[in-house]
């Protein structure tokens, strides 16, 4: 008796922990990135300067939707080439929003004025974002076409503007998806 | 013949979110200390490794148990050739464990992982055997017993039930294979007790659950680690109790390639079961050399006494990146941690009791194959 006692206390506070911060959506969906070729989710964020931006307000664009963070290696590292692709053909239609993940504002615009970037750094400070985007590591960056399509999901993998510029040329061409690409 | 007191093992593991995919070393952690216990989560042992990435671990645990004040570790003997359950036979003085534990992780997919354990033990056991039988007045004969060797295997799996940057749950599965030795013998030639061996001689079925959330993003978050495992019972008519074990605790980063850990451990060991006849050592007479009373020669299942216990620790420890403080490939993905687990609360149930234990452990990551994407 006190052993099943003491099994359901232990399972009990489990389950506690478990479900605490739990939506029932999460719970059923988990947090599942997007399919290449589905149309992206839309979303509203601020940036630094308090603009709200919406992801539908750049239909019409080829969009580079990147997380990132501070603390994080890879996606400081890649962001010069971000930049650099950002500067070039930005005139073409291509477009970067950069969210930043649950960071402090002060910290994100340090980091920004330091490097001297100039494309759009959204602040996500729910985490709803890349809850919707199914990223739980980073970093990550999202292709979307002009039509508001996924046309290419990237984790971790480090961006060159070699890449950014092939992705954007491929986009642009209309060029059907490699499968490897399909996750 | 012998009695042990010790028993069980040791699952343990870890913790540290970080959630960047190339700059995440995940520090992997298991500690399985056979007899005694060592149930410290580590580092980011519960946590699946990203797909492609082998995480090696070696760990070495020191669990020290001794008897607590007030008990005199007066406990049956557990004979296994003859099946029999020898009441107030033995007299309990210490067990001392060491266990270096490899552990393997692998990231099959970013959500599904696989585990590997393989401990191997070192340990020392002493008693006083024969109350009532051995000795000029029965008080029994002192008995050593040391032995080393793998202990019991564990393969699980593991997989994210719930992955997002700022939390995760992690639901594993895993089977601890009858690796370990059942038939190391004691310094009297005899077959030590079971509860002493290094291996449990049976399958072991272990089923987890790892949450972690942060609380200020990649400065602090909490972590919680749920336990229970099931042994079934072996060829010589023993079952050890189930183990049921949570751990609740929290890691602060404090500068990039420093984490500090707080941490509670609780576990709760159900009595061992024996199939087994009833005996009762007499006590302790001039002249000794009385033998135990057969009180009930049917063979059944018996709850073995004085086992089964419950123990409540509080374990402080630090994590060292040497990612975040030597820029070399040598020390690329590697970390070092160190945590002790001081009791806090024991229950030993009159037989010998867990001390403060020592961890140390080092973390290695090789990214084997690159994730699609």
């Amino acid at each position: 008796m006190r052993h099943r006692a003491t099994g359901l206390v232990v399972w009990g506070v489990l389950l506690f922990i478990w479900m605490q911060g739990q939506s029932i959506e999460s719970l059923a969906m988990g947090s599942r990135p997007p399919a290449t070729g589905m149309a992206a989710e839309d979303f509203a964020l601020q940036d630094l300067s308090g603009r709200v931006h919406r992801l539908s307000d750049y239909r019409g664009k080829i969009v580079l939707v990147n997380f990132w963070a501070t603390w994080c290696k890879p996606c400081t590292t890649e962001m010069p080439a971000m930049q650099a692709s950002y500067d070039r053909i930005r005139d073409k239609g291509f477009v970067v929003l950069a969210i930043n993940e649950l960071e402090d504002e002060a910290k994100v615009r340090e980091h920004i004025a330091q490097y001297k970037h100039t494309f759009p750094v959204l602040l996500d400070k729910d985490n709803r974002v890349a809850n919707q985007f199914g990223v739980f590591g980073l970093p990550v960056s999202v292709f979307i076409d002009e039509k508001g399509v996924v046309q290419e999901y990237i984790k971790g993998g480090l961006l060159t503007e070699q890449k950014i510029d092939d992705i954007v040329a491929r986009i642009q061409k209309q060029e059907p998806v490699k499968a490897a690409s399909i996750r | 013949m012998t009695r042990g007191i010790i028993r069980r093992s040791v699952l343990v593991l870890a913790v540290l979110s970080c959630v960047s995919w190339g700059l995440s070393v995940s520090s992997v952690s298991q500690a399985a200390c056979g007899a005694v216990t060592c149930f410290v989560v580590i580092g980011s042992q519960q946590q699946i490794p990203q797909e492609g990435l082998l995480t090696f671990n070696g760990i070495y645990n020191y669990t020290p148990m001794r008897l607590l004040s007030g008990t005199n570790g007066v406990i049956p003997a557990i004979d296994q050739a003859q099946r029999r359950l020898i009441l107030d036979h033995h007299q309990e003085v210490r067990t001392v464990t060491q266990t270096f534990t490899f552990d393997l992780n692998y990231g099959i997919t970013e959500r599904l992982g696989v585990e590997v354990t393989i401990p191997y033990m070192w340990r020392t056991h002493k008693h006083i055997d024969g109350l009532g039988e051995d000795g000029p007045n029965g008080e029994g004969e002192q008995t050593r017993f040391s032995a080393d060797g793998i202990g019991d295997m564990r393969v699980g799996l593991k997989y994210n039930a719930h992955a997002t940057l700022s939390s995760m749950v992690v639901l594993g599965f895993g089977v601890y294979l009858p690796t370990g030795s059942i038939k190391d013998r004691d310094n009297t030639g005899e077959v030590m007790e079971a509860p002493t061996q290094l291996g449990r001689g049976q399958i072991g079925l272990n089923p987890t659950i790892y949450q972690t959330y942060e609380l200020i993003p990649h400065r602090l978050n909490q972590f919680a680690f749920g336990s229970y495992r099931h042994t079934f019972r072996n060829n010589d008519g023993y079952q050890f109790g189930d183990e049921w074990l949570l751990n609740i605790g929290a890691n602060l980063v404090t500068v990039p390639w420093l984490v500090l850990t707080s941490q509670f451990n609780y576990r709760y060991l159900v009595h061992d079961n024996m199939r087994a006849s009833l005996f009762q050592s007499a006590p302790p007479t001039p002249g000794g050399g009385i033998e135990p009373t057969e009180l009930d020669p049917n063979v059944i299942n018996r709850p073995v006494p004085n086992t089964g216990s419950t123990y409540l620790a509080f374990s402080p420890g630090f994590q060292i990146s040497m990612d975040g403080l030597i820029d070399s490939p040598l020390t690329k993905m590697t970390s070092f941690y160190f945590y002790a687990q001081i009791p806090v609360a024991r229950d030993s149930n009159n037989n010998l009791a867990q001390g403060t234990s020592f961890i140390f452990g080092i973390t290695k990551s090789f990214q084997v194959l690159q994730p699609k994407g």
